[in-house]
């Protein structure tokens, strides 16, 4: 099956300035892929090029097969786009809203309807639907934000930081719906926090300064891991410290001198998480501070920390 | 085809809902309304004829003060509230974002019309007016409301600033209006140059009741021109 995204060497210049450099990706069907990257590293530059709002400088972009600057109309058709800032007509109630969006994408009649329907009960919308836009608070703004982009049932659904200031029981509301969403159909997310991407992408793209640095799929990734914060004479030593622990498969400090207090952070691979008793005993017993031990799905920090340290010195 | 027409069906009735909803328009027509009425019943007691030349020409310089409040929040408001973004990626053309926005501007212009055609009804009923310069006069209204609306909108779009938009448009109106002051200054054939751009030289024809087709054609052309750099403008992100 044809990818659903396809960004060809995109490349967006303001001037001299390189905003997005030559990034090429491709997003399968089905697929939630992950923009990772630190604010104004180029993520919602990518999302605007493929959602025809700006124009590369060059480089070629394809949405559902269609190219987002030749056959834009087609292209944003398929599209269902959540932007950051959360933009909505104050002026307008929910309904009407919604139904305004539905009928900008070519619905009209019995279809708008029920189609306006299906999108305020997948967002749990409820009462809310009557009430005035200028009157609903943040997290019903971004449901509200989040059930226009759904109206016409798209094929990709992109969402821009979709869980900046929301509180933390609404971010965990956004970061289910994504993950019901990825059921029914291809997504593309942004966020600059590490731990939301983790949470629900099955791929990531790290980017940093317009640079496509890494892409890693989240779902292959070995056995469990270990994330700890320790304190001890020096890196060296409490990595091979860790090392030596039995049933600890490899170990890897992720940023050796970044703490304020002299601690690191370190992932490990371990046969299983019972390891972690012997990880804290060998620590005591070392007389190095063990100060946070939990598990974690990717080693994704340790990688995403040493590609941007990397780039930045 | 039919999807098209559909959503330029829907961007013209949020278009035209969001200026008849807001106070704005209510604004524009009552204030228009109120002055014109002033000054039909004064001048109609002065003169004591049966013509609305006088009325046509304030009118004129009214929409020149009125068609940057209505036009400037139409693009610069979208742009600041970033709901541009929102109708830039839906599957519509920049034209039908346009046009939606001029038709709705023109549908306040067109109602306020209609509302002071109670000014050559009265005199219908009460004298014997020559109905030709009335039509003609209506009609070079239309067409200079036309043009600054379309003006009006170009500017609108470059800038996210309402109060911007309108300080521009009401300078550049203005400045458009007595262009013909500057030309006579000029020698030949610049004098005549400036002179065939000035609004209220091509305007004047009309509210005498004489109309020509190069007049009909520079308003249509400015028309045409604001509409285009108004796509330009929304292109330019």
């Amino acid at each position: 099956m044809a990818p659903v995204v396809v960004a060809d060497q995109l490349t967006k210049q303001y001037g001299r300035h390189r905003v997005v450099d030559k990034i090429s990706f491709e997003v399968n069907a089905g697929d939630v892929l992950g923009l990772l990257g630190p604010n104004g590293s180029g993520k919602t530059t990518i999302l605007r090029i493929l959602t025809g709002y700006l124009q590369a400088t060059s480089g070629r972009a394809l949405v559902a097969g269609f190219d987002v600057v030749t056959h834009g109309l087609e292209a944003r058709q398929r599209v269902g786009y959540v932007p950051e800032d959360v933009p909505l007509y104050s002026n307008m109630f929910v309904d009407e809203f919604l139904t305004f969006m539905g009928r900008l994408r070519g619905l009209e009649g019995k279809a708008l309807a029920i189609a306006v329907d299906r999108a305020s009960e997948q967002l749990s919308l409820g009462d809310v639907r009557r009430l005035s836009i200028a009157k609903l608070s943040r997290g019903y703004r971004q449901r509200v934000i989040i059930a226009q982009a759904l109206v016409n049932q798209p094929e990709l659904l992109i969402l821009d930081e979709p869980t900046n200031g929301l509180d933390p029981r609404q971010i965990i509301e956004v970061r289910e719906l994504i993950r019901s969403l990825s059921e029914q159909l291809t997504i593309l997310v942004t966020s600059h926090i590490l731990g939301e991407i983790e949470r629900v992408a099955s791929r990531v793209a790290i980017l940093l300064d317009g640079r496509l640095l890494a892409m890693r799929s989240l779902n292959q990734d070995g056995g469990p891991k270990l994330r700890l914060i320790v304190r001890g004479s020096s890196v060296e030593a409490v990595q091979t410290l860790l090392a030596a622990v039995p049933g600890v498969m490899t170990s890897s400090p992720v940023n050796p001198n970044s703490l304020d207090d002299g601690s690191s952070v370190y992932i490990l691979e371990v046969v299983d998480l019972a390891v972690a008793e012997d990880v804290a005993r060998a620590l005591a017993s070392a007389n190095f501070g063990l100060l946070e031990m939990k598990e974690t799905r990717t080693d994704l920090e340790g990688l995403f920390l040493g590609l941007t340290d990397g780039v930045a010195a | 085809m039919s999807l098209v027409r559909g959503s330029f069906k829907a961007l013209l009735s949020k278009e035209t809902k969001a200026l008849f909803s807001s106070t704005i328009a209510y604004a524009v027509i009552v204030v228009f309304l109120l002055l014109m009425g002033y000054s039909f019943t004064a001048t109609l007691f002065i003169n004591k004829s049966a013509s609305l030349i006088h009325i046509f020409h304030q009118a004129a310089i009214m929409m020149l003060l009125l068609v940057p409040v209505l036009t400037m929040r139409l693009f610069a408001e979208e742009r600041r509230a970033g709901t541009l973004e929102l109708l830039l990626t839906s599957p519509c053309r920049e034209i039908e974002v346009v046009l939606a926005k001029f038709l709705a501007s023109m549908a306040v212009i067109v109602a306020m019309l209609v509302l002071s055609l109670s000014y050559p009804i009265t005199l219908e009923v009460f004298g014997d007016p020559d109905w030709g310069p009335v039509y003609s006069g209506y009609l070079g209204l239309l067409l200079l409301a036309g043009a600054l609306i379309a003006i009006g909108l170009a500017i609108s779009a470059l800038t996210s600033n309402q109060i911007v938009a309108a300080v521009i448009s009401l300078g550049l109106f203005f400045l458009l209006w007595m262009l013909h002051a500057l030309g006579s200054l000029l020698p030949s054939p610049f004098d005549n140059i400036i002179i065939d751009l000035s609004l209220s030289a091509r305007l004047t024809p009309f509210l005498t009741g004489s109309m020509y087709l190069s007049d009909f054609g520079f308003f249509l052309s400015l028309i045409m021109f604001g509409l285009l750099a108004s796509v330009r403008a929304l292109a330019r992100r």
